[in-house]
């Protein structure tokens, strides 16, 4: 997971102790991946394991709080510079819940699948329109690098919901499609049923 | 809603549209400024040639108040304000004397007079003599002034001097020299002293001197030019009492209102067939660049329709959809009209010196017509307006959302459209038909019912293309994709069609009648003479036939030139009729020289219609002393005797003085053929029964005689005798002008079929850009452009050629029927009617000219498939 | 419920009842719309969401009495479009109706102003006033600068803004907009969304024609259209379930 990194590039741009490095992580992603505080701390300390972050020496250690003031090492700069040239890896995908459960609700027997993705589709569009309130309220154009960070990653949840939303349709298009044809292959005695032409005919005209 | 304001949202649409689309727009803007430039040149041309009554009076009256003429036995005149405007109606006994100087100068308040004479007389040329102008008047008096103008030399000054016009100099006289007068009793040896142009003729020989230079008979009539006061209407009718005419310069140029005319010239003489005539011409015109702009107008609003479309989207009605479109065609024919009126009134200014001096006479000074150019210029707006109608009229009825959507093409063809095309065909037949069976005058009803005819096919169109797209699978693809185009897009492709269809179907039509025209003229011309005899005749009764003959056969020396002797018709003439008093011929004529030829043997020479078994007959009847009477063909007569009335007449007074019955023994003989030659053919003993005695009448001249030695033989004759003439019978001649009108009509037709043929061509491409594009893109060479453009061409053309002569046909068929049928010529049965189609020129209009068309356009297409992207 | 509803009916800018379109005719008849009830509401945006031929398009033409159903009706503020005749259905889209579509929204022989000006020309308004609304409207969407452009001298976004500026002016309460980003990059596009937005939240009633979820989420509600029929709207528990619609067929 990329926390590691996360913590890594945020440190790069100056000293930092746990608790103001998890505000501005959240500050920068919009609050979407919560953090706990016990998670950046256990991160911070495999990070000083591997040389890459360090107390930072030139104060005295900690400040008046005694928190711990951690700066990136040289090392950890090599670290953040790789991590921002690299692309993400696609080669394991993700763990999709929601595609096990449709894979598994069209062979398991009793199920309908035509509800199961129109409740989900719903459900995204719902999230959808919440992403979208949210940008709803701040400016299309942020002056503030900070608020362009939190907008970007807004998109990315949006273009990630449509995309769910997109691939539910053309679900529900195949699935449709081949409930569509199965009675006409089953019963091939029978004058070939329109069903499957009249969805074909069914277009709109010459809209490109 | 403000009518004014409504129209401001159109107008505006409209001009930024024209000057979007500059290409488009010209070519409207070509095509209805184009004939509006025609006419309005044409018209300037006419009112500038025509000279006005007022514009003419300085070069009738000089500067003189006016002219009054008055002639012996005239005792009462009824004019018009300008009596030169017509028919001056005159009443006298004929023997009262004509006015004197002093009367008609007391009616004037004792203004001055100036004497003029005015006639003609014959001056001798290298070749002969001819006919000059002359005048005789004291030149050196200012009243005179405009009458000529001096543009070299002097004015007479002393009797005997005279001046001459350019024509005269050119006829081989020169300033300087004398003038060599032919008339006798002329003075000898007159001076040219200057040389002095007609301010009326131009190229007529023209010479003018003091009273008495020029010999001029007058005899019974004078002319005076008036000084003084100015001349008013009561003066003239005052005049008029007396038998005076009188032209007054006041009253010419401030005429007196039409009540206060003599009834007797009030009449009105037009019997409005011409204005039936020019408002036909009108009509046709009218169709003609409708049908031609329309097609711009149809893609135009193709163009447009997106916009017409998001107009109604945005709460735009049908009705301001329409105004769109019909405010382009105010825009651009507003425009057109103009430009064609201001180009037209230059081009004729600029032309006038080379008209001038294409034309006999004086033009009168520029001017320019401005209601009559109003009404031109309205014409251009009109066919603008009207070529715009039914693409305004599809545009407010598109399909909205179809547009939204980007579907393109025409609603399908209606069915009532081409029924109504139909009725309107079958109308202009019945209407063709109707004016073929009328006696008289079916001509117009003829050409009225062409537009009936005309307008159907049109309406018919669509189902043409229809069918011709249904039936076009096995084509290839440029034709295929031509005519299957034509089809989807009917708003362009159906006026630029019927352009070409009015077009041929006019040339066919006109040519169908011009070549039966000729076809019966050609079918019942009568020789005058035997074919290559030339009969010299003359019209003189003292004339001295020995030196006709010397002179034509000096002219001619290979020819044989006899004498031919009749019963002379100066004092008397002679009635022949059958043995029981039958009336022999339906008619006859002196075309040998003599109603009634005498001959004793041999049959005088030029004869025709005597058939080959009637000639040993006739002639032996005729050495016997007797007489051949010749009968109408189709009849005959039998019997031994035929009856001979001679009438004789008093030639000063003209009354008959006796008449004179003889029966001579007779042969009668049946013509073969209708002729305008003699009655009948006496010999000198029965000629002596009748108391008359044969003279000469007219020369026979046998051999060959080319045209040029006719012409040398007929100026030479001029100068022996006046009224003499050889004439050489040469059949049946094409009339020149029939070929050139018809040379003409072609050009016309293919300059207009091109012309519809191009722009819908060109229109169509531009319209189908996209397609080609995609054509382009699945890899159809440059040259497939050329192709489409081409098969564009030959579908527009060749489908507007058939169509137009198929319809062409039916005037023209009916045409034939008041055109060329008689009753009967001279006595002959009932000719015609004939018919005759060029064949020639229909295949040419048909055929060649769309394939020209398609070449032309072939070649001068770009190749270049254009790139742009599929945007409509 | 009930009561709700009925309030709804009675304050819906646009309402559809029970419409049914049919085009064509005989074995060709395709069914657009079959039995769909719709509403929009004043500073409602509402999406209507379906893949191509879904009868999405259909939907706004009979919005917009472009285009009239074969059975049912269609009301925009309370008047019952067939009852108006197409003069009357004319007048209503230069008063009440405002369309935005996908492209060539403007009439490339008119300034940006009297595009806008349009809608208020053709009712009979004089030019000046009509003008002046337009660039009201202009300011409104943000680009009263480019008044007297001429829409080739104008991007694809900007464009789209006077659409949207000529589809409000003169007070008109119902907003139509067919795909108005479909020719749009993704971010001009979303201002495009953020003005037809802030529109409806001003008091207008908006429909938001377009097959992406990414757009269709500005909206208040979402309506799902399959084969001319809702099959699904968020925010309500009415589903039917989609493969019965199409196999009942």
């Amino acid at each position: 997971m990329s926390v590691r990194q996360a913590l890594l590039a945020l440190l790069e741009q100056g000293p930092m102790y746990g608790y103001q490095l998890r505000a501005e992580f959240e500050r920068r992603t919009g609050s979407t991946w919560p953090l706990n505080v016990g998670q950046v701390y256990t991160t911070l300390t495999r990070l000083e394991r591997d040389g890459l972050v360090a107390p930072v020496t030139g104060e005295p250690g900690a400040d008046a709080d005694g928190h711990v003031v951690y700066g990136v090492t040289d090392a950890g700069r090599e670290e953040v510079a790789a991590w921002f040239t690299t692309p993400v890896e696609r080669t394991q995908p993700p763990r999709d819940e929601l595609a096990i459960k449709l894979a598994l609700a069209v062979t398991v027997p009793g199920v309908d699948v035509g509800t199961v993705i129109q409740q989900q589709r719903s459900a995204t569009m719902a999230a959808l329109q919440d992403y979208t309130r949210l940008k709803r309220g701040r400016p299309s154009s942020p002056d503030d690098p900070a608020d362009m960070a939190w907008s970007l990653v807004l998109d990315s949840l949006v273009f990630a919901a449509e995309a769910e939303v997109r691939w539910l349709d053309h679900c529900e298009a195949r699935l449709r499609r081949a409930q569509l044809e199965r009675p006409a292959r089953d019963s091939a005695a029978q004058p070939p049923a329109a069903p499957g032409v009249e969805a074909q005919t069914d277009r709109e005209g010459a809209r490109r | 809603m403000i009518p004014l304001h409504a129209w401001r949202l159109p107008l505006r649409l409209a001009r930024r549209d024209a000057l979007r689309h500059r290409a488009r727009s010209i070519l409207v803007l070509v095509m209805i400024a184009l004939p509006v430039l025609a006419v309005t040149a044409a018209d300037v041309a006419i009112h500038t040639q025509r000279v006005s009554g007022a514009e003419s009076v300085d070069r009738r009256i000089g500067t003189a108040e006016a002219l009054v003429s008055v002639s012996d036995g005239v005792t009462d005149v009824k004019q018009k304000p300008d009596p030169d405007d017509c028919c001056p109606v005159t009443d006298g006994d004929g023997t009262t004397p004509a006015p004197t100087a002093e009367q008609v100068s007391s009616l004037l308040d004792g203004a001055t007079l100036l004497e003029v004479r005015r006639g003609e007389t014959e001056l001798r040329t290298a070749k002969g003599q001819t006919p000059v102008e002359a005048t005789e008047v004291d030149l050196s008096d200012a009243l005179t002034d405009g009458l000529f103008d001096l543009t070299s030399g002097r004015w007479p000054a002393a009797p005997g001097e005279v001046v001459v016009n350019q024509s005269v100099l050119d006829l081989g006289y020169r300033v300087g020299g004398t003038l060599d007068l032919t008339a006798e009793g002329a003075p000898a040896d007159p001076t040219i002293v200057g040389v002095a142009e007609s301010t009326t003729n131009r190229t007529f020989p023209s010479v003018a001197g003091p009273p008495g230079a020029l010999a001029l008979d007058t005899t019974g009539t004078w002319e005076w030019l008036v000084d003084g006061g100015p001349v008013s209407w009561h003066t003239v009718r005052q005049l008029n009492a007396i038998g005076a005419t009188v032209a007054s310069r006041a009253v010419i140029t401030d005429p007196p209102p039409r009540s206060q005319w003599p009834e007797e010239v009030q009449v009105e003489t037009d019997d409005g067939s011409t204005l039936a005539i020019l408002a036909l011409i009108g009509v046709m015109a009218l169709i003609e660049v409708v049908l031609l702009a329309g097609p711009a107008f149809a893609v135009s609003a193709r163009r447009q329709q997106r916009s017409l479309a998001l107009m109604a989207a945005t709460g735009g009605t049908p009705r301001q959809s329409r105004r769109v479109i019909v405010a382009s065609a105010i825009v651009l024919g507003g425009v057109a009209a103009l430009v064609g009126v201001g180009l037209g009134i230059g081009a004729s200014r600029v032309l006038q010196p080379l008209l001038q001096a294409r034309s006999d006479t004086w033009f009168g000074p520029f001017e320019v017509p401005w209601l009559q150019l109003a009404g031109v210029a309205a014409f251009g707006l009109l066919s603008a307006f009207l070529a715009a109608i039914v693409p305004a009229y599809l545009a407010s009825r598109q399909d909205v959302v179809a547009v939204l959507a980007g579907r393109r093409g025409d609603r399908p063809a209606s069915l009532r459209s081409p029924l109504l095309g139909l009725v309107l065909l079958g109308a202009g037949i019945a209407g063709s038909a109707a004016g073929a069976s009328q006696s008289s005058g079916g001509e117009l009803a003829i050409a009225v019912s062409a537009i009936p005819a005309v307008l159907g096919m049109i309406l018919l169109v669509p189902l043409v293309l229809a069918g011709l797209a249904r039936v076009s699978g096995r084509l290839p693809l440029v034709l295929r994709y031509a005519v299957r185009d034509a089809d989807r897009h009917r708003a362009r492709t159906v006026p630029a069609v019927s352009a070409v269809a009015a077009t041929v179907a006019g040339v066919v039509a006109l040519g169908i009648g011009l070549s039966s025209d000729d076809a019966e003229n050609q079918a019942t011309y009568l020789p005058s003479v035997a074919p290559g005899v030339g009969i010299v005749s003359a019209y003189e009764p003292d004339v001295s036939w020995a030196a006709l003959a010397s002179v034509v056969q000096r002219e001619l020396p290979h020819a044989t030139v006899t004498e031919q002797r009749g019963l002379p018709d100066g004092d008397g003439y002679a009635e022949v009729f059958g043995p029981s008093g039958e009336t022999l011929l339906q008619s006859s004529g002196g075309s040998l020289g003599a109603n009634i030829m005498a001959a004793d043997g041999d049959l005088p020479i030029g004869l025709l219609g005597v058939a080959a078994r009637d000639v040993p007959r006739a002639e032996a009847m005729l050495a016997g002393g007797g007489m051949v009477a010749f009968v109408s063909p189709g009849t005959s007569v039998s019997g031994d005797t035929a009856t001979v009335v001679q009438h004789s007449f008093d030639p000063e007074s003209g009354e008959e003085t006796g008449s004179h019955r003889v029966s001579v023994p007779a042969a009668f003989v049946t013509l073969t053929d209708p002729w305008a030659g003699p009655a009948a053919l006496v010999s000198t003993a029965a000629a002596r029964d009748l108391g008359v005695r044969p003279q000469v009448v007219s020369l026979a001249v046998t051999g060959h005689v080319s045209e040029q030695q006719e012409d040398d033989v007929n100026q030479a004759l001029a100068a022996a005798s006046s009224d003499t003439g050889l004439y050489v019978e040469r059949g049946f001649r094409a009339d020149d002008a029939t070929v050139i009108a018809q040379l003409v009509l072609i050009a016309l037709g293919a300059v207009l079929m091109l012309g519809g043929t191009l722009t819908a061509t060109f229109l169509a491409l531009s319209d189908a850009r996209p397609d080609l594009a995609t054509l382009s893109a699945v890899g159809a060479s440059p040259r497939t452009r050329r192709g489409v453009a081409a098969a564009y061409a030959v579908v527009v053309g060749g489908v507007g050629a058939a169509l137009g002569a198929a319809v062409g046909f039916i005037p023209g068929i009916a045409v034939t029927w008041p055109l060329t049928s008689t009753n009967g010529l001279d006595g002959g049965p009932p000719t015609g009617p004939f018919l005759d189609v060029p064949w020639l020129m229909v295949l040419g209009l048909v055929v060649v000219l769309p394939a020209v068309t398609a070449v032309v356009v072939g070649l001068f297409a770009r190749s270049r498939l254009p790139l742009v992207a599929r945007l409509d | 419920m009930t009561t709700a509803m009925t309030t709804a009916m009675t304050t819906a800018v646009l309402r559809l009842d029970s419409v049914t379109r049919v085009h064509g005719e005989g074995e060709t008849a395709v069914q657009a719309l079959r039995g769909v009830s719709f509403a929009a509401h004043s500073g409602e945006l509402v999406a209507v969401m379906g893949p191509s031929g879904s009868g999405k398009s259909t939907l706004l033409t009979l919005a917009g009495g472009l285009d009239s159903p074969t059975a049912g009706t269609v009301s925009v503020e309370g008047t019952d479009l067939a009852s108006l005749g197409a003069v009357g259905r004319a007048r209503m889209r230069r008063t009440s109706i405002g369309y935005v579509f996908q492209d060539f929204n403007l009439i490339p022989a008119l300034t940006a102003a009297e595009n806008v000006a349009l809608p208020r020309e053709l009712d009979g308004e004089s030019t000046r006033a009509a003008r002046r609304l337009a660039r009201a409207a202009l300011e409104e969407v943000g680009i009263g600068d480019l008044a007297d452009r001429f829409p080739d001298a104008m991007s694809g976004g900007q464009q789209q803004r006077v659409a949207i500026a000529r589809a409000v002016v003169g007070e008109r309460r119902l907003i139509l907009a067919d795909e108005p980003t479909g020719a749009l990059d993704t971010e001009t596009g979303e201002e495009i969304l953020r003005l037809l937005r802030s529109r409806c939240d001003a008091g207008a009633a908006g429909v938001l024609v377009t097959h992406e979820a990414r757009h269709a989420a500005w909206a208040d509600r979402v309506v799902f259209l399959r084969d001319g029929v809702v099959v699904d709207e968020t925010g309500t528990d009415q589903v039917d379930s989609l493969i019965d619609a199409g196999a009942t067929r």
